[in-house]
């Protein structure tokens, strides 16, 4: 585990502070947004952390829990890493469905911030 | 199960908010059981059925047995997550639009969902059955049978009190919903409105030339 490259490190760490996050308190969530980070949900844009976190918390469930089944990390040339997540979840007492999210992370003044952030349900009922 | 030895191929959708009982309901009407547990396979996004219709005339006779192949498609929750848009609804021919009459709040959504066929089906008076569901747990009634009986006669919509739970008028409530997707294709001349897709017929398999014609028109 020494020898993990600094950004898996940085990338798990930061997918396993977003699902608790998500999961616990998702009001939260606007700690790791900046105000032009961008968010798109099921095809849907948001911009800022604020529409971001309105969005996050105006989602219709009480409870959600998620599992990540995978998720891979990568340096990209501007220094920031990006992260792909393989998982799924469940809301309130709904069956359990698959989902996939990508992020991109970056560091501003020493700390990690997610830039961008990318969500869809994997489920292929609907074309 | 899709042998392809069929007259009509057709897609009902379950609607209603979550936890009144779609996916249960779907289960005890194709498998005749009732499974409290969830499913929790994704991937598994609708059921499918075949039955026998047979279209009985205004003189009570009943003409030649169709052969169809029903899919019920369910919508495993997702609604939670994007909203269900025109490409979710738009191959669906008829509608079981369920609450919970245990719930009063699913019971005054079916406002919303009725809204929501109205904009997105393919067309604006599309065929629901209203179901209220869980009837079973009476001690437990939010909703009274007249309350939803008012409404669906607002909507000019058949309403059903049912239980996935033992069954009660589940089957009844497809079959309601089958007869009026049946009766509107056989009232409809022009039948180029269907939805592509939705309801097809699946080459000829019998030489009965009324019903022959009657096909092909239908045929997208």
């Amino acid at each position: 585990m020494v020898d993990q490259p600094l950004w898996e490190q940085i990338g798990s760490s930061f997918v396993q502070h977003y699902y608790q996050l998500f999961d616990s308190d998702r009001t939260q969530l606007g700690s790791i947004y900046t105000d032009t980070s961008c968010l798109t949900w099921e095809g849907q844009q948001f911009q800022g952390k604020n529409d971001i976190v309105e969005k996050l918390t105006s989602l219709p469930f009480s409870k959600i829990a998620h599992s990540i089944t995978a998720q891979d990390h990568q340096p990209t040339p501007d220094c920031c890493i990006l992260s792909m997540v393989v998982g799924q979840l469940k809301a309130d007492n709904d069956p359990i469905m698959g989902f996939h999210q990508s992020f991109i992370l970056k560091n501003v003044n020493d700390s990690w911030v997610c830039t961008n952030d990318m969500f869809r349900l994997a489920i292929h009922n609907f074309g | 199960m899709s042998d392809g030895e069929y007259d009509y191929l057709i897609k009902f959708l379950a609607l209603g908010d979550s936890g009144v009982g779609k996916t249960s309901f779907l289960y005890q009407y194709t498998d005749g059981k009732f499974n409290s547990k969830f499913i929790t396979t994704v991937g598994i996004d609708f059921r499918e059925k075949r039955v026998i219709y047979k279209s009985t005339g205004p003189d009570g006779s009943s003409g030649k047995g169709q052969k169809i192949h029903m899919q019920l498609w369910d919508t495993a929750g997702q609604e939670r997550f994007r909203s269900l848009t025109t490409a979710f609804f738009r191959d669906a021919m008829g509608f079981l639009l369920l609450f919970d009459l245990t719930n009063e709040q699913s019971f005054l959504n079916v406002r919303n969902w009725m809204s929501q066929l109205q904009i997105h089906a393919y067309c604006e008076n599309p065929d629901i059955v209203l179901c209220g569901n869980k009837c079973d747990l009476s001690d437990q009634r939010a909703v009274s049978e007249e309350e939803a009986r008012e409404l669906a006669d607002k909507y000019g919509i058949p309403y059903f009190e049912t239980s996935a739970a033992n069954g009660q008028h589940v089957s009844q409530a497809v079959d309601v919903l089958l007869d009026l997707i049946m009766k509107r294709m056989e009232r409809c001349v022009d039948k180029s409105w269907i939805p592509d897709g939705t309801v097809r017929a699946n080459g000829p398999t019998n030489t009965d030339l009324s019903e022959g014609s009657e096909r092909s028109k239908c045929a997208c």
